[in-house]
């Protein structure tokens, strides 16, 4: 059941030496409690220390996740971390979501910058011939679709760069940005329990 | 925040410097590291959360493993702290020193300051 458990979030050869590695332990603690009267009990209290399967496995799998996503910096990796920030707390959910936030507008401006040239009137800067809309400052917006009737298309085929330049920005610094945060949450919150040893 | 919940997060953050300084002595394996920070610390590590923190500190570089078949009646998994992972820990150690000397004197200090709030109130 471990060994499922594991393998579920862990490369096989992996999994297969944590299991090795585990039963190896099991063995020198049932070892150590075969001289105690009570050998079930002795063997109820190790396997409970161990813990459940599934918590071991997660156990294993934030640690290579965080080590992954800080040391090869691969996007996947980090979105897997990323989300174990998100379920960690309150501060962390906010923190996952200013990186998703980063991604997802990225990801737009560059798909806007793509899609310009493909849908040159649909896509761009559109300016609001009536002044200021909804009775603030923003006379613009950024869209995609046919105008409305007093919106002009502005800026042409500058949208192309503009769009490149910040979507690709903003990926570029939000990815260097998530690495450093999650080298820096794994600093500061470690993935596993200590606890005070209690009177035996 | 809690005493209980300060006191974790200040072993959280000294358990991997625990765990270098146990291997440093020589090559131990999980089960025998687990029991020298029992024996010399009130560090308790769960089992099932030991080996992924070892695997990290592998992962860094800091240590090296590797199984050993004809010791015991079963193989065993050994770490040994490998170069990078003694710089590191040397490293650690003047960090830690630094450290727990400014909170010594900010402590020592502080019957002082204790006194000097008592006689405001």
């Amino acid at each position: 059941m471990l060994e499922r458990s594991l393998v579920a979030v862990l490369p096989r050869d992996v999994a297969r030496d944590a299991v090795r590695e585990i039963d190896s332990h099991l063995r020198d603690r049932i070892a150590a409690a075969a001289a105690t009267t009570n050998e079930r009990a002795s063997l109820e209290k190790i396997l409970s220390e161990l813990g459940p399967p599934q918590r071991v496995a997660q156990a294993y799998s934030v640690e290579r996740t965080f080590d992954e996503a800080v040391v090869t910096g691969k996007l996947f990796a980090i979105v897997r971390a990323i989300s174990h920030v998100a379920m960690s707390g309150i501060s962390g959910f906010f923190a996952a979501l200013g990186v998703f936030i980063g991604y997802a507008i990225g990801a737009a401006f560059t798909v806007l910058g793509i899609m310009k040239p493909i849908f040159p009137d649909n896509i761009g800067f559109w300016v609001n011939d009536e002044g200021p809309l909804y009775g603030f400052d923003l006379s613009w917006r950024m869209g995609v679709g046919p105008g409305v009737r007093h919106e002009h298309l502005a800026g042409g085929y500058w949208v192309v760069p503009i769009c490149l330049i910040i979507g690709f920005g903003l990926l570029f610094f939000t990815h260097r940005g998530a690495r450093k945060f999650l080298a820096w949450w794994r600093q500061r919150r470690a993935a596993f329990t200590v606890s005070v040893r209690s009177a035996l | 925040m809690s005493l209980d919940v300060w006191y974790e997060q200040l072993r959280r953050g000294t358990l991997d410097l625990a765990i270098l300084l146990t291997v440093s002595a020589g090559p131990r394996y999980g089960l025998a590291i687990i029991q020298h920070l029992e024996e010399f610390t009130d560090l308790v590590v769960t089992e099932g959360t030991i080996y992924p923190i070892l695997g990290r500190l592998t992962r860094q570089g800091l240590l090296d493993a590797s199984w050993v078949e004809d010791e015991a009646p079963h193989p065993r998994k050994y770490y040994r702290l490998t170069r990078s992972g003694a710089k590191r820990l040397a490293q650690m150690k003047r960090e830690w020193r630094s450290f727990s000397g400014k909170i010594d004197r900010l402590i020592d200090a502080a019957p002082i300051a204790e006194r000097d709030g008592r006689d405001a109130e």
